[in-house]
C-alpha cells in the first residue's frame, strides 16, 4: 500500500519498518526493505525490537477466571442431550490395541468353547457306589435285633 | 485435540455440538488478538473481559452467522467491535444521567505486561503501546485488526467502511503512530 523509493539506506528503513511489519509496503519496497534487513545488524535489530513491541501489545490475555467462566457458560449452552452422548460414546474411536485384545479374546473364547462343551458331554455319569446306611441305631431298633 | 491446522468454522461447528476441546482450541487462537483489540477500544481490562464474554457467546449462538458471506474470524471480531460499541454508548449514557462529564476511557493506558517480563522488555513493549493509546480510537482499532491478520476485505467488512476508505485509514494510522512513536 505504501509506495516508496527502494530503501537502501537505514534512515529510508526505518521510516517504513512500521509499514513493513503491518505488511502495507508494495511489493517491491517489501523485497528491498528484505535485502536491506539482510545486510543490516542496525535495521534489523530495530525491526525485531519493533515486532517485540507490537507483540507486546496484541497480546493481552483474559484473567483465568473469565476464562473459566466462558467456558462453563459454553458447555452448559451447547450440552448435547443424552442419547446424543450415548450414540457419541459408542461411536467413539477406539484405540487398536484394544480393539485386538478384545477380537482376540472373543477368537479364543469361540474356539475354546465347543470343545469344552463336548468334553463335557462325553464324561460319563458318576458311578453310584454302595449304599452305606449310617443312620444311628436307636434304642427302640436295637431292640428288634 | 483438534488438528491445528483445522479451520475456524469446523471448530464453530464441532463447538456447537458441545465439543469443548474444538472450543479451547477455537478460544487459544483469539483470546490474545480479540482481546487486545476489544481493550483498545474499552481501555479497560475488566470491561474488556465481559465483552470478550459476550463476543464468544454471541458469535457462537447467533443464528446470523453465514460463513459463505464472511469467515468466522469476520463475524468474531465484527460482533466483538459492535458489543464494544455497546458498552461505550451506555456507559456514556450512564455518567450522563449521573451529570458527570464522560470520561475518556478510549484514551486510557492499556495494562502493563505480565510482571514476569524483564524491565527492559517492558519499557520497549510500552513504547508502542503508549503510541497507540495517544491514537484517536478508529486508527488504533485499524492496527489491531491489522495486526490480527486480518485482509484489507475482512477489515472493511467488520468496520463497516468501503476498502478505500480503509487504505487511506491505514495509511494515516501507521504515519500517527510513527510520529507518536518519535515523541517518546
Amino acid at each position: 500500500m505504501t509506495t516508496m523509493e527502494r530503501p537502501v539506506t537505514c534512515t529510508g528503513v526505518a521510516d517504513e519498518l512500521l509499514a513493513y511489519h503491518l505488511d502495507l509496503v508494495e511489493d517491491d519496497a517489501r523485497q528491498a526493505i528484505d535485502e536491506h534487513l539482510l545486510g543490516c545488524q542496525e535495521c534489523l535489530r530495530a525491526f525485531l525490537q519493533l515486532k517485540h513491541q507490537a507483540r507486546g501489545a496484541s497480546e493481552l490475555r483474559p484473567g483465568s477466571a473469565a476464562r473459566q467462566r466462558l467456558r462453563d457458560e459454553v458447555a452448559r449452552t451447547f450440552r448435547p442431550p443424552a442419547l446424543a452422548r450415548v450414540r457419541a460414546w459408542l461411536a467413539r474411536p477406539v484405540p487398536l490395541y484394544q480393539s485386538l485384545a478384545v477380537a482376540s479374546a472373543a477368537v479364543l473364547l469361540a474356539v475354546a468353547t465347543p470343545g469344552v462343551l463336548r468334553r463335557a458331554a462325553s464324561q460319563p455319569p458318576p458311578v453310584a457306589g454302595p449304599r452305606v446306611d449310617t443312620a444311628r441305631v436307636t434304642p427302640a431298633a436295637a431292640s428288634l435285633y | 485435540m483438534p488438528p491445528p491446522d483445522e479451520p475456524d468454522e469446523t471448530l464453530y461447528a464441532r463447538t456447537r455440538r458441545g465439543d469443548m476441546r474444538a472450543f479451547d482450541t477455537l478460544y487459544a487462537r483469539y483470546e490474545g488478538r480479540l482481546f487486545a483489540f476489544l481493550v483498545s477500544l474499552l481501555g479497560h481490562r475488566a470491561d474488556a473481559e465481559d465483552a470478550f464474554h459476550e463476543t464468544f457467546m454471541r458469535t457462537l449462538s447467533s443464528r446470523e452467522v453465514v460463513f459463505d458471506r464472511a469467515s468466522f474470524r469476520t463475524w468474531l471480531y465484527r460482533i466483538g467491535r459492535n458489543v464494544a460499541l455497546n458498552q461505550l454508548r451506555s456507559r456514556r449514557q450512564q455518567s450522563a444521567a449521573q451529570d458527570e462529564p464522560a470520561a475518556s476511557t478510549l484514551a486510557a493506558p492499556v495494562p502493563a505486561p505480565p510482571p514476569d517480563q524483564a524491565l527492559e522488555q517492558r519499557e520497549t513493549a510500552a513504547a508502542l503501546q503508549e503510541a497507540l493509546a495517544r491514537l484517536p480510537p478508529h486508527l488504533c482499532e485499524v492496527f489491531h485488526l491489522r495486526s490480527s491478520g486480518l485482509s484489507y476485505e475482512e477489515m472493511a467488512e467488520v468496520l463497516e467502511i468501503p476498502t478505500g476508505t480503509l487504505k487511506s485509514r491505514m495509511n494515516l494510522m501507521v504515519t500517527r503512530l510513527k510520529h507518536e512513536m518519535m515523541r517518546r
